[in-house]
């Protein structure tokens, strides 16, 4: 069975919209799969978004994670290096891919 | 268990087409019964929820029984984790610079007083609504078919502020920016052009929808509408105003919300299309609210299937049901109150005479004579884009 780990965040935003108070924004804690590299996950990804927003992209290929990083790394200037990009790849394939290598 | 022998059959089907080219995209319908989240966000009822940060709310399918969307279910999309904590109001100011004569900083006090005030019902949805339709599932998220929404908007015209600036002789692109932010400095912003000429009169800078603020997950206090368009250019917390004689690369013009530019519009996951082009117009396309896939319903009553169709602005002709799987297909009756951008509430009286398990099908047709096609004739695209497939539920009557 696979270890499954609630990661909540504890930030948490105000904003405020027609009412005059502070509104919170609630975090979702969503259930992200515990193995190898997932620190280098938590360390890089989590900055930009949420790992719902990984879990919901449905199960990909090498290539369509490998590409992925890549546009954060290119196109949202996400600082990851080298070695932390092979290990995210490896961790989001084994966990979120589909099988195919592309 | 359905869905997945749907998939298989798509798939042994294309397969038999394509020979044994297992690669080609394939398209059906899009996901259903996604989970309503138990926790709602500022200003929303719970709704399906795919990311806090940023936040991505889609509205489930009952929504769409009626022709105007509630704020409070209205479905919700960013694209940057940095969503501004506070505005004052009396300080938020909307810039508008560039080739202008005459530069103008316009508080909200202004906007609501000096210009003239314009309603409009318009649809808003995202370029990629309905993306769990597309196999292989192509990238983004897998949203079902909630992704849009249907409300009145009030505001002023982009043209009159426009007006006031003055325009230069060489102005051509309009670039529009809003508040959110990156986490990192360097990450570009989520800046949209549009060209002078896509720009209407029905383009408005709204500050209202529903008769009520903006909800600040819709943009508050201001965002852009662009009636006919999909989401993507509908600029929220609308900051900034830049008008350009050229073209800027930008990130989310020149990589995102694009498809390809061919006839077809259509790709393989093997072949994608080298030239692309940005999604503007909204394809013909209804919604089936009710009833839902799964449901099971009485022998001899009388159900109202009720939904909705829109296009892009030239307006629904017709809204044609079938509950023989497509053999034979009989016109719904249409309500349209708010004008050719509003949705078009469709209702349609059944009374199931066969036991067993039925479906409904529905298809919109434009005034220009467009109509939705089946699910698996909409063509694949790598960012899974555009889907407006004939909208299938299967019941079962008891």
């Amino acid at each position: 069975m696979k270890k499954l780990l609630l990661i909540a965040i504890l930030t948490v935003g105000s904003l405020f919209a027609q009412v005059k108070s502070d509104v919170e924004v609630p975090y979702i804690s969503y259930q992200i799969k515990m193995g190898k590299g997932f620190d280098a996950v938590q360390a890089n990804c989590l900055m930009c978004h949420s790992f719902g927003y990984i879990i919901n992209q449905g199960p990909q290929s090498r290539l369509f994670w490998d590409k992925k990083v890549d546009k954060m790394i290119t196109h949202f200037k996400a600082p990851i290096s080298k070695e932390d990009k092979v290990i995210v790849v490896n961790y989001l394939f084994k966990h979120y891919g589909n099988g195919k290598l592309k | 268990m359905q869905r997945r022998d749907f998939f298989k059959t798509s798939i042994v089907a294309s397969a038999a087409i394509l020979g044994t080219n297992l690669n080609a995209g394939i398209t059906h319908q899009p996901k259903i019964g996604q989970i309503v989240s138990n926790m709602a966000f500022p200003e929303k009822r719970p709704m399906i929820t795919y990311s806090d940060r940023p936040p991505l709310l889609e509205s489930t399918r009952a929504t769409f029984v009626r022709g105007i969307t509630e704020n409070d279910e209205f479905f919700v999309r960013w694209h940057l984790p940095d969503i501004p904590t506070h505005i004052d109001l009396d300080s938020y100011t909307i810039k508008i610079n560039g080739l202008v004569e005459k530069e103008l900083n316009i508080t909200l006090k202004e906007l609501k007083s000096d210009y003239e005030q314009v309603e409009v019902t318009s649809v808003l949805q995202c370029g990629g609504n309905s993306r769990s339709a597309f196999t292989p599932i192509t990238g983004g998220i897998q949203w079902g078919s909630g992704a849009m929404g249907c409300a009145k908007w009030k505001g002023v015209r982009l043209s009159d502020l426009l007006n006031r600036a003055g325009l230069k002789k060489n102005a051509h692109w309009i670039g529009f920016n809003g508040l959110e932010k990156a986490a990192y400095f360097e990450t570009p912003n989520f800046v949209r052009e549009l060209e002078l000429t896509e720009l209407d009169d029905h383009v408005i800078i709204a500050y209202e929808m529903n008769g009520e603020d903006l909800p600040y997950l819709n943009g508050f206090p201001l965002r852009l509408v662009v009636p006919g368009y999909y989401s993507d250019s509908w600029v929220k917390m609308l900051s900034n105003i830049t008008v350009t004689d050229k073209y800027k690369h930008l990130f989310f013009m020149d990589m995102a919300y694009r498809v390809p530019d061919n006839a077809t519009e259509s790709e393989t996951p093997d072949h994608l299309a080298k030239k692309t082009k940005p999604i503007t117009h909204m394809n013909v396309k209804s919604v089936i609210a009710y009833p839902e896939t799964g449901m099971k319903i009485y022998h001899n009553s009388h159900i109202v299937v009720r939904g909705v169709a829109f296009d892009d602005g030239h307006g629904i002709r017709k809204v044609m049901i079938s509950v023989d799987n497509g053999k034979t297909w009989k016109e719904a009756l249409l309500k349209q109150e708010n004008g050719r951008y509003a949705f078009t509430e469709f209702r349609f009286v059944f009374k199931p005479t066969e036991y067993g398990k039925v479906s409904i099908m529905a298809k919109a047709v434009n005034r220009l004579g467009e109509e939705q096609p089946l699910a698996k004739n909409v063509p694949w695209n790598h960012g899974g884009y555009m889907y407006n497939g004939i909208d299938v539920v299967t019941v079962e009557v008891v």
